[in-house]
């Protein structure tokens, strides 16, 4: 194999760029075919879900992201896998393809750090696709990023409303006069939303490890036929090898106390948060005399409570 | 020099065109599938209160003589995948064995119920939904097949109303929640449920999902898009996936308070393995199941690992226990081929030596 042989940047560029401009207008068409289908095809005697507001724009995004990463994906490592093919010695191949691996790492963490949770790294590249956060539950995707909507309500999922999660020194400050109150709160909320850029990092740590794992577990499967030139037949074929590593690191690690605990912490900081956060919508409703949250659930209770004695007088 | 690596220089470029291709090849067939329906089999409401619907589903061949059987799904995924389409249907076979089915919808919860809790759904809606099957029926017990955490309830209701129940058939129903295989357990383990449930009163069905794909998030957010390329020629393909993608995804939100019971005292606590579960102030004693048992579960379920439900057989009280274990996972169990041939089957057989 010679250098010739791999396309170059702007071949590759160009061709992406072609497919790319035909699938936007085709998917355009087809995103509001589809949209359809998801907010109101009927089913035979079953309501449809109450979801509805679904942005085509938004289903297309999300459809094309797959591919934007996989594309990205399975470039990176195909190419790699070239460069190291190069090597005359079997041994050279092998190391070229491991320590390729390593600068890998990066670009991978930062695509799926993206994903699972909702909880992308603060400042994570997104070397994949054609721009906008890869994977499916990418922050661009309306809907699909339930963790960090979790703390939305004051600010954008990733930041927590709050960029870089200090509060400065409002937060140190003690509350004194009249606002003593509004102050603490708005403190609190500060606080929480530091706690939950700490606890996205943490987990954001634990995405590393994965991939890292994932990317060691790749090599250690490829170096046998990189020695023996048994290559990888497609590129799929490397992608789904690389999905399998991947998978077989995240099962490992997701099992573990550390990612368990950096989750939880997460998840939970998030619940704190979004609670504050009612706390102080509520006193702003308050003042004019808006119905809040905890009247409504006071009604609750009270409808239960009579539905309740009502099922008891009636023998229901 | 070893063998010479055969990559072929201009592969990438070649097979990331054809793969594009694809995907433009793929916009007519996703786009015939856009307005595909779920739900085949006939079926009339026999019976709603508040969100929940009881169906009766229509004959569809001569009576085999059998008590009814009332089907108890999970509250976090939608009913129709036990009748998806004609050829994925559970209820269908089962009708055309010449079972009498009746299933129950628990519908979508909203804000105004969040305090419903475990003792609604256990002692409330299922048992009264029940009273009407045995009331139209003339009769004092019928069968009930519980599904994932349906079958969870199944079994706590078959505990607490053992009279009401003739034959008991759970279906990947989770019983032990604290196996070591079990991830979405250990998860739950670790959530201050309290402070979940208390900042949004009833808890999102996006987020249960986002647990649900995060446990193998390479396969479940990626590879199984790109994997779909390869079945858009085949337009039935591309509708089943389109159904499971809809069914997957249609997630009700879930009453807080219920939910807030379920996580902690059975997968933080696992209080129905332990024998301390209690609903509406009653201990769910699983001894008291004497009748009839048949406990079916995926080998492969991810979701609900098989250790999570073979433990049932040694906390019953009954002698006529039948574990049958299937080669599939999760959504296999409603989906597979070989298990809409044999399973429909197997249930009817064992229902008519009870």
């Amino acid at each position: 194999m010679n250098a010739q042989d791999t396309p170059g940047t702007a071949d590759w560029a160009a061709a992406m760029q072609k497919t790319q401009d035909e699938l936007m207008r085709q998917w355009s068409a087809m995103a509001q075919a589809w949209s359809r289908a998801t907010t109101g095809a009927p089913a035979a005697g079953f309501s449809p879900s109450p979801a509805a507001g679904i942005d085509p724009a938004a289903i297309t995004n999300k459809f094309l992201a797959q591919f934007e990463q996989y594309l990205g994906v399975s470039r990176a490592l195909w190419e790699l896998l070239s460069q190291a093919s190069r090597a005359s010695e079997p041994q050279e191949r092998a190391r070229l393809f491991a320590d390729g691996l390593g600068a890998l790492q990066q670009q991978f963490s930062g695509a799926w750090a993206a994903t699972a949770f909702g909880a992308p790294l603060a400042g994570a590249a997104t070397p994949f696709g054609f721009g906008g956060m890869p994977g499916a539950m990418g922050a661009g995707v309306a809907g699909m990023n339930p963790w960090a909507a979790m703390g939305a309500p004051f600010g954008s999922g990733q930041s927590f409303g709050f960029p870089g999660g200090g509060a400065g020194p409002f937060g140190k400050m003690p509350a004194l006069g009249p606002a003593r109150e509004q102050q603490e709160a708005m403190q609190r909320l500060a606080e929480l939303a530091q706690r939950c850029w700490q606890a996205q990092l943490r987990l954001g740590g634990q995405w590393n490890e994965i991939i890292s794992l994932g990317l060691k577990e790749l090599g250690e499967k490829l170096a046998p036929r990189l020695q023996s030139g048994a290559m990888p037949g497609s590129v799929k074929e490397l992608y789904d090898m690389w999905v399998e590593s991947a998978e077989s690191a995240y099962k490992r690690v997701a099992h573990g106390a550390s990612f368990i605990q950096s989750q939880a912490e997460l998840t939970n900081t998030l619940s704190q948060l979004r609670s504050a956060q009612r706390e102080l919508m509520e006193e702003w409703a308050r003042q004019f005399d808006l119905p809040t949250r905890a009247e409504l659930n006071s009604l609750h209770q009270q409808v239960r409570e009579l539905k309740a004695a009502l099922q008891k007088l009636t023998g229901g | 020099m070893a063998n010479e690596p055969a990559l072929p220089g201009d592969a990438l470029l070649r097979e990331m065109e054809a793969m594009q291709r694809k995907l433009i090849a793929s916009l007519k067939p996703l786009q015939d599938a856009a307005d595909v329906t779920f739900g085949c089999s006939e079926k009339e409401a026999v019976y709603r209160e508040d969100k929940v619907t009881l169906y009766r589903y229509r004959a569809l061949a001569p009576s085999a003589n059998l008590a009814p059987v009332l089907i108890v799904y999970a509250l976090v995924n939608r009913p129709y995948m036990m009748d998806l389409q004609p050829d994925r249907s559970l209820i269908r076979r089962l009708l055309e064995l010449g079972l009498d089915v009746y299933l129950i919808d628990w519908g979508y919860p909203d804000g105004a119920d969040r305090y419903v809790d475990l003792n609604d759904y256990i002692n409330g809606y299922l048992h009264r939904c029940l009273g009407v099957v045995l009331r139209e029926h003339k009769i004092a017990s019928t069968t009930l097949l519980g599904v994932c955490q349906g079958g969870t309830f199944s079994l706590c209701y078959t505990a607490l109303h053992p009279e009401r129940v003739r034959n008991l058939i759970t279906m990947v129903t989770p019983v032990d929640f604290s196996t070591p295989d079990n991830l979405l357990a250990k998860w739950v383990r670790g959530l201050d449920i309290d402070a979940l449930v208390d900042s949004c009163g009833i808890v999102s069905g996006d987020v249960l999902n986002a647990a649900y794909v995060s446990l193998m998030p390479f396969r479940l957010l990626q590879q199984k898009y790109v994997n779909l390329l390869d079945q858009t020629e085949d337009q039935a393909q591309v509708e089943n996936f389109m159904r499971m993608e809809k069914w997957i995804f249609d997630s009700p939100d879930q009453a807080g308070e219920a939910f807030r019971q379920f996580a902690r005292w059975l997968f933080q606590e696992n209080r129905l393995m332990k024998g301390t579960l209690q609903i509406g102030g009653q201990t769910v004693d699983l001894k008291k199941i004497t009748q009839p048992v048949l406990n079916i579960f995926g080998q492969q379920d991810h979701l609900v690992p098989p250790a999570a439900s073979t433990p049932l057989g040694d906390l019953i009280g009954t002698t006529e226990y039948l574990p049958l274990p299937l080669s599939v996972g999760h959504i296999g169990m409603y989906v597979s081929g070989k298990v809409q041939r044999e399973l429909p089957q197997a249930i009817c057989s064992w229902l008519k030596k009870r």
